[in-house]
């Protein structure tokens, strides 16, 4: 397996190693050492919790700039639905996509016709699946790295199908190649993303994936630049001629509130939002308490990909706009209506090969008894700790300290109520600046 | 030959909705944290679980013994609890003598027995009427079958 290359990076200059990142990440993948944060790479499901908690910025996420577009002949915007929601009234679909042919790209692509095709796949894989359930969207990078990583008995139960953003850059792909006569290579299919997560999971894709897509812009990258641009052309008819951008509600609604259940009518269905409540559901499932579920859609973010870390506009009033611009449109047209049944029959919409766990290093080496004895070790390890959780060791909890140590990575004395030499070292690293 | 390396014992409550999964749970989490292969610890779980909500749903209480050793793991389940009048009825798939309240919350469809013996590489079952019920599985740590 590739060392997997995290979208994080810790600027050690601006880091004063103040723990509260590591206090925040659920998955307990930071520690401070000698003053400075340090990520886990085995741990680290990328969802960007550690970044927003960071006081002194010193988090950065993995981005492209407008600039990194320049190598490509023939550059195609992706966008996320999301972008669509983001920017003041009176900004049309027609504006924005105006503005983000201003900024650089050749076109625009509507993926709607891939979302009905993906949730037709969806439907046909959750019908015929006879092991256990529910199956797992893998819509949200972080979910399909949080089972990878904590719930490796689940991962079967993601679903191995592409998702509509990756279906669309193939598509993008052909077409254009075929229309313009360019070698696939110099068209890009340039996501504009919600969050650094997808970012990731496009640059360098889960187990078993392959992305289509060859890179990503942040909404906050492109909006001054479209919400600019947009403000001069407010409430006029489009410029470019290009057609309309979203022809039905299906597009919108993927992110509005509904994800894809309302496509999957005949199965039980559920949407869970938020890091904490998916890890609470997913507890759940480990402990067979849900059963009557076929389907589960889990978004790390609060209400979806509209609270992305790479947004712009207050997810509620995303949602708002959503619902007015959706109250316009028919739920299908028959132009997508069209599409979806002349591809769906040609193209296959299965993953290359199924996510597979990825289960945290560190017990991976030596005998069953060896690892016996280590988990032992934690556990007595652990009684002997206070319990306060400070985080002054430089693990997030007494647990994960024991748990360090019993891997060799850190001293029963890191603990500041066991060892005055702590103490000292911490006093030199925290308070030498004011001396 | 085997050597015992990990012996876990759990008390277990009839009627304890509330905390039902939570040690199998704990069981599965040390199996994880033993990098156990992921399809052992699903049977683990589904062992477990299915046993322990026997308990809760019909005896007063239970010991849940989990012993590891370097080829197998062994789950034993002794209650006290009203026993099995005929065992092998409560083996047939779709058997149960559940009531209406525990299969609107989603159990009592006559599954938990068939499905711990299903995922056991060994199971043996012993109950005395008005005394209890003892189970016993054993699932090998190299086998998937």
């Amino acid at each position: 397996m590739a060392e997997l290359t995290h979208g994080f990076k810790i600027d050690r200059e601006k880091c004063k190693g103040c723990l509260a990142c590591m206090r925040v990440c659920p998955t307990h993948a930071i520690r401070v050492k000698d003053g400075k944060a340090r990520y886990k790479p085995d741990h680290c499901i990328d969802c960007g919790v550690c970044l927003t908690a960071c006081p002194w910025n010193s988090i950065g996420a993995t981005t492209w700039s407008v600039e990194d577009l320049s190598r490509f002949k023939f550059k195609v915007a992706v966008p996320c639905p999301v972008l669509f929601g983001q920017f003041p009234t009176g900004i049309t679909p027609a504006n924005i996509v105006d503005g983000l042919l201003t900024l650089g790209f050749d076109a625009v692509w509507d993926y709607s016709v891939e979302i009905d095709l993906v949730a037709r796949a969806i439907q046909e894989y959750v019908e015929k699946w006879k092991g256990a359930t529910p199956l797992i969207s893998i819509s949200c990078p972080v979910v399909v790295r949080l089972v990878q990583v904590s719930y490796p008995r689940m991962a079967d139960q993601l679903i191995p199908i592409q998702l509509p953003r990756e279906i669309a850059g193939r598509e993008v792909k052909r077409r254009y190649s075929a229309d313009l006569g360019l070698n696939r290579d110099d068209i890009a299919a340039i996501y504009i993303t919600p969050c650094q997560a997808k970012t990731i999971s496009i640059l360098q894709p889960a187990e078993g994936a392959v992305s289509h897509l060859d890179g990503t812009l942040g909404i906050t990258d492109v909006y001054n630049a479209v919400l600019a641009y947009a403000s001069l052309q407010k409430d006029e008819t489009s410029k470019s001629g290009h057609r309309p951008i979203i022809r039905n509600s299906t597009f919108l609604r993927l992110h509005a509130s509904e994800g894809l259940g309302h496509l999957l009518p005949v199965h039980r269905y559920l949407r869970v939002t938020g890091l904490a409540n998916t890890i609470h559901v997913f507890n759940d499932i480990e402990k067979g308490k849900l059963r009557n579920v076929d389907f589960l859609e889990a978004y790390s973010c609060w209400s979806g990909c509209s609270g992305g870390n790479l947004t712009v506009a207050n997810v509620y009033v995303t949602r708002s706009k959503f619902h007015s611009l959706a109250r316009n449109l028919p739920e299908m047209d028959a132009e997508t209506q069209t599409e979806v049944e002349r591809r769906y029959s040609i193209e296959d919409f299965t993953l290359d090969a199924p996510i597979r766990p990825r289960p945290i290093k560190g017990r991976t080496a030596g005998t069953l008894k060896e690892k016996v004895q280590m988990v032992q070790l934690a556990e007595s390890t652990l009684a002997g700790l206070p319990g306060l959780n400070c985080g002054l060791c430089g693990a997030p909890t007494c647990k994960e300290l024991a748990r360090d140590v019993s891997i060799g990575e850190a001293a029963k004395q890191d603990c500041i109520l066991l060892s005055k030499n702590r103490l000292q070292e911490l006093q030199r690293t925290y308070l030498r600046e004011t001396e | 030959m085997t050597e015992e390396l990990l012996r876990r014992t759990f008390e277990l409550r009839g009627r304890d909705f509330e905390n039902a999964g939570e040690k199998s749970t704990e069981v599965t989490s040390i199996l994880k944290e033993l990098d156990i292969d992921p399809d052992v610890i699903l049977r683990v779980g589904v062992v477990t679980f299915e046993a322990e909500m026997n308990v809760v749903m019909y005896a007063d209480k239970a010991i849940l013994s989990f012993i590891l050793t370097d080829d197998e793991i062994a789950i034993e389940v002794a209650d006290q609890g009203p026993g099995i009048p005929n065992i092998e009825l409560a083996m047939q798939p779709g058997y149960s003598t559940a009531s209406d309240e525990m299969r609107e919350m989603g159990f009592g469809y006559g599954m938990g027995l068939p499905n711990i013996k299903k995922n056991s590489d060994e199971f043996f079952l012993e109950s005395q009427v008005g005394k209890g019920t003892k189970v016993y599985c054993m699932i090998r740590l190299n086998s998937n079958g």
